[in-house]
């Protein structure tokens, strides 16, 4: 819908309902004749015309249509309400000494209702500030350092979530101080383990140089058709690589429950 | 045997890889040390030698991407170059590391974790959990790898 033909029909409406008693009717006549002048003759000055047939409007209304006009707004279709809004605010700012012509011998008697429309037109803005500070909930801080300390304690915390993840037996656990000592408990158990492992890694290793396997790789584990057991050769990367892909999976598996249940 | 399966977010994009590459490193450092074996060396030594070599096939797999990973090759490598210079005095170099920004809400353990991370000291406290979850991956994956050559070979 057009806005300008919306506002004339509103205003042609509420003519018909609320007669001018505030000032003389000629003046009314004269500003309506011109306005309409100028929307039949030229279409682009048609917004600055409506802008001020609008302006004159909220000036000449008395306090009784307050309320009507309103309804009569709040009933209209919404886009072309806000858009004629929000130009309306637009126009009534830039353009004020345009619409002077028709504004100035309505002025002095018509300051006080000029501020109410202006506060309607005003109202759809002061809720979207509250959308600026998306992080600050009720009671929160909302200066630039509270809401990097915030952050930084939100990353924290799910890196935390990560760890309690990682240790088994860590997600029963409350607290962050307690859920530390899970972890650190469980980062000394594994390289002790790590240190117990080598420890027991070099016994086998030398029994099994001791015998006379040089190496001291059985080949069932890797495939007897990959190893060999000549120590220069042992490692060629074709059948690491092959080892790698085919069989390290199922033997890496092989004693993880075991190795758990001693760290835990 | 159920292998439990935990469900994280890991922060290696080719983990699945590693493990394999973790298990790489490791075997042939056992296969250097083995050759090496011919020599007369003391259990101890060797069995220093060979938790080295899972530091550091840990730290190889995980790349200078990680800093515990930087700090643990460093440290490991000082060492070599010690050890290769048979510096009989060794004086104990007095490294500058910047303390980490203590925040009191930073609880009193993480120093702890700080000491057993390698190169916790200089972390902030955000990193050092993130590089805390990467180091007990590979050191998991590392024990497990060994407990299962030890079995391999007690059998």
């Amino acid at each position: 819908m057009d806005p300008t033909s919306l506002v004339s029909n509103m205003w042609h409406q509420h003519q018909q309902q609320f007669p001018p008693v505030g000032l003389p009717p000629g003046l009314v006549a004269r500003g309506d004749a011109s306005v309409e002048g100028s929307i039949v003759t030229d279409q682009s000055a048609g917004s600055r015309g409506a802008n001020a047939r609008r302006r004159r409007r909220a000036e000449v209304a008395p306090p009784a249509s307050e309320d009507e006009s309103s309804k009569l707004v709040s009933t209209s279709s919404g886009n072309d309400l806000t858009d004629s809004e929000a130009k309306r605010i637009k126009v009534l700012k830039s353009n004020e000494e345009n619409a002077n012509t028709l504004k100035v011998e309505a002025e002095a008697d018509s300051e006080p209702d000029n501020k109410p429309s202006e506060q309607n037109a005003a109202s759809p803005e002061p809720p979207k500030q509250d959308y600026i500070h998306v992080r600050a909930r009720r009671g929160q801080a909302t200066d630039s350092h509270s809401l990097a300390e915030r952050a930084r304690r939100e990353k924290i915390s799910e890196r935390m979530k990560i760890l309690q993840d990682l240790v088994p037996g860590c997600n029963k656990v409350i607290g962050k101080a307690s859920v530390l000592d899970e972890i650190i408990n469980y980062i000394q158990a594994l390289q002790r383990q790590v240190e117990f492992l080598s420890m027991k890694l070099e016994a086998v290793n030398t029994h099994m140089n001791g015998t006379g396997i040089e190496g001291g790789f059985p080949s069932k584990d890797f495939g007897a058709q990959t190893y060999n057991p000549a120590p220069s050769l042992a490692f060629e990367p074709q059948s690491s690589r092959e080892y790698n892909q085919n069989s390290a999976p199922e033997w890496l598996h092989m004693q993880v429950g075991g190795a758990f249940e001693r760290v835990t | 045997m159920n292998r439990k399966n935990y469900t994280h977010p890991n922060p290696n994009p080719n983990y699945t890889s590693n493990n394999s590459m973790q298990s790489l490193h490791f075997i042939q450092a056992l296969a250097r040390i083995n050759r090496a074996a011919s020599k007369p060396t003391t259990p101890s030594c060797r069995t220093k030698q060979i938790r080295h070599a899972a530091y550091s096939s840990m730290a190889y797999t995980s790349g200078s991407r990680r800093k515990w990973s930087r700090a643990l090759l460093i440290r490991l490598r000082q060492r070599q170059r010690l050890r290769a210079r048979r510096l009989l005095t060794v004086r104990r170099r007095v490294r500058i590391v910047t303390p980490a920004m203590s925040l009191p809400e930073e609880p009193a353990r993480a120093e702890t974790l700080r000491r057993l991370v390698p190169g916790g000291r200089s972390m902030e406290y955000c990193n050092l959990l993130e590089e805390a979850a990467d180091y007990v991956q590979c050191l998991r994956t590392q024990v497990q790898l060994m407990q299962s050559l030890v079995d391999a070979f007690s059998s």
